[in-house]
């Protein structure tokens, strides 16, 4: 906890990334977790697109640290057939609260009907769907998002890394604020001066999220980008930990 | 006990500031107070700074930008650009002659092809060596068997790799294991507890807080490095100890 705010991470991976330095180490996570405060980290198994082994993993991790790891499934329309069956198994059997989505490993971009079975999931069940955003990746553009949220109005969309540049960033605050059900996340490696400010002044602080990106990213580093911030006590709170709450019913 | 507010608990001397823009991007026009005002916000004490036109344009005029940025109260400190080039060592020697070389920093030469071979470079590296000037050297875009073999040819001279990212964790270590005296700048390398296993590997001598702001923000890895299992003696070499050991022109072993 940070001053009484219940942190949570909204964005970490329970995956390896041997060829960039990410172990596959809750434990390690966890020590950096806690030497900052950071309660709890959603985290997602991106390593195959039938989702089926990663999602149990990710449940395993969650009953093994029970309130430090928060599930999150991760499907692909690349295998279609199977998505409603998982989606459904990850919910209802594994106990999973939100969807991960990778469009920029696919060959359709997120505003392609494809993926509509996933987000007509989300919306029935309301949970949150976050999505690797990058501006300069023809499959995930933050500002596609502004075409399918406001289809699946109960479903909530993030846009992982806000998109990454200052482009990104732009199309982020566009999309979120023509659709009140999108909102921006924030670990990335390009940490611009001022860009936490612009996504707070431009989403609002009640529509960013905290995440680190670990293991690939340190949370330290990532959620210092938020304590150093020039911004209020009150978008602190949020971000860390509010937003993420509310969005997960916790 | 973490807080929503930080400061640093020791002195910061940052080990890398681009000041200024690059011209050919749209951006505010930075100045020097704007520049002092974001290192107190951020509890800097002191920073070597070097000129963003040195990529773009060249050492040559860079150097000269960056004469208004050093002022006299002594927190902003030149790390000179250069090219192993003529009029680039001349301007080097000149600054050097009076007094004003603690630390030269490597303009990237590959977009125009040249590579970091001893035959380009080694005026420039033995002049380097002989005056125990350190040397930094961008990681971003460098060659890293070049950056290794050219640099094992002079092994009294004292470098400090900047700007690595995590695209670059396979042969980071390698290369620090490879070349003893060369140091790691922090700005951007946050593998998940890289910080605390690089020290336990070559010890916090090798490691230097530096923050590369403007192009990424100063707090975050200060942050980060105040909130690992480092002593507080370990954190001051990191913060600004190292940095002031290197700039005295001493190696680790001296």
């Amino acid at each position: 906890m940070i001053e009484g705010i219940t942190v949570i991470d909204f964005h970490s991976h329970a995956n390896a990334i041997e060829t960039m330095g990410a172990r596959n180490d809750p434990a390690s996570m966890l020590r950096a977790m806690d030497a900052t405060g950071i309660d709890a980290a959603c985290v997602f198994n991106c390593t195959l697109v039938s989702g089926m082994p990663g999602n149990q993993v990710v449940a395993d991790w969650a009953a093994r640290y029970p309130g430090r790891f928060i599930g999150f499934a991760y499907v692909s329309p690349v295998m279609a057939e199977s998505i409603s069956e998982e989606l459904t198994r990850c919910f209802d059997v594994l106990k999973l609260r939100g969807i991960k989505l990778l469009p920029h490993r696919t060959r359709w971009p997120l505003n392609d009907p494809v993926w509509y079975p996933i987000y007509a999931f989300a919306n029935a069940r309301g949970v949150p769907v976050i999505f690797h955003t990058d501006e300069m990746e023809e499959m995930c553009p933050p500002r596609y998002l502004a075409d399918v949220a406001p289809q699946f109005p109960n479903a909530t969309f993030v846009a992982g890394h806000s998109g990454n540049t200052a482009g990104g960033r732009a199309e982020t605050i566009a999309a979120a604020r023509a659709c009140p059900n999108v909102y921006s996340e924030t670990c990335s490696t390009y940490r611009t001066p001022g860009a936490i400010e612009e996504l707070v002044s431009g989403c609002g602080a009640e529509r960013v999220l905290f995440g680190s990106d670990q293991p690939l990213m340190d949370p330290r580093a990532q959620i210092g980008k938020i304590i150093t911030a020039d911004i209020s006590d009150e978008a602190k709170r949020l971000i860390l930990g509010a937003n993420a709450r509310r969005l997960l019913r916790l | 006990m973490t807080s929503l507010h930080f400061r640093p608990r020791v002195p910061v001397f940052d080990a890398n500031v681009e000041v200024d823009t690059d011209p050919d991007r749209p951006a505010p026009r930075q100045t020097r107070a704007a520049l002092l005002a974001e290192l107190d916000r951020h509890g800097v004490e002191r920073a070597l700074v070097w000129h963003a036109h040195a990529e773009r344009r060249g050492p040559l005029g860079a150097n000269r930008l960056l004469e208004e940025w050093l002022g006299d109260d002594g927190r902003l400190l030149p790390l000179w650009s250069a090219l192993p080039t003529v009029e680039s060592l001349a301007q080097i020697k000149a600054l050097h002659a009076q007094g004003r070389v603690r630390c030269v920093r490597l303009s990237e030469p590959r977009p125009c092809g040249l590579p970091f071979r001893p035959w380009a470079y080694d005026a420039l590296l033995s002049f380097l060596t002989h005056e125990h000037i350190p040397l930094w050297i961008g990681i971003p875009g460098c060659q890293p068997d070049e950056v290794v073999s050219t640099l094992q040819g002079y092994p009294g001279l004292v470098t400090v790799l900047y700007g690595a990212h995590y695209v670059h964790a396979l042969w980071l270590r390698p290369m620090l294991q490879a070349l003893p005296n060369a140091h790691l700048e922090l700005s951007r390398y946050e593998p998940l507890g890289e910080v605390e296993a690089l020290r336990q590997e070559f010890g916090a001598t090798r490691l230097l807080y530096g923050s590369w702001y403007a192009r990424y923000v100063m707090g975050p890895m200060l942050y980060y490095l105040h909130h690992t299992s480092l002593s507080d003696a370990e954190l001051a070499l990191i913060c600004a100890g190292n940095l002031e050991r290197i700039l005295r022109g001493e190696s680790q072993h001296d």
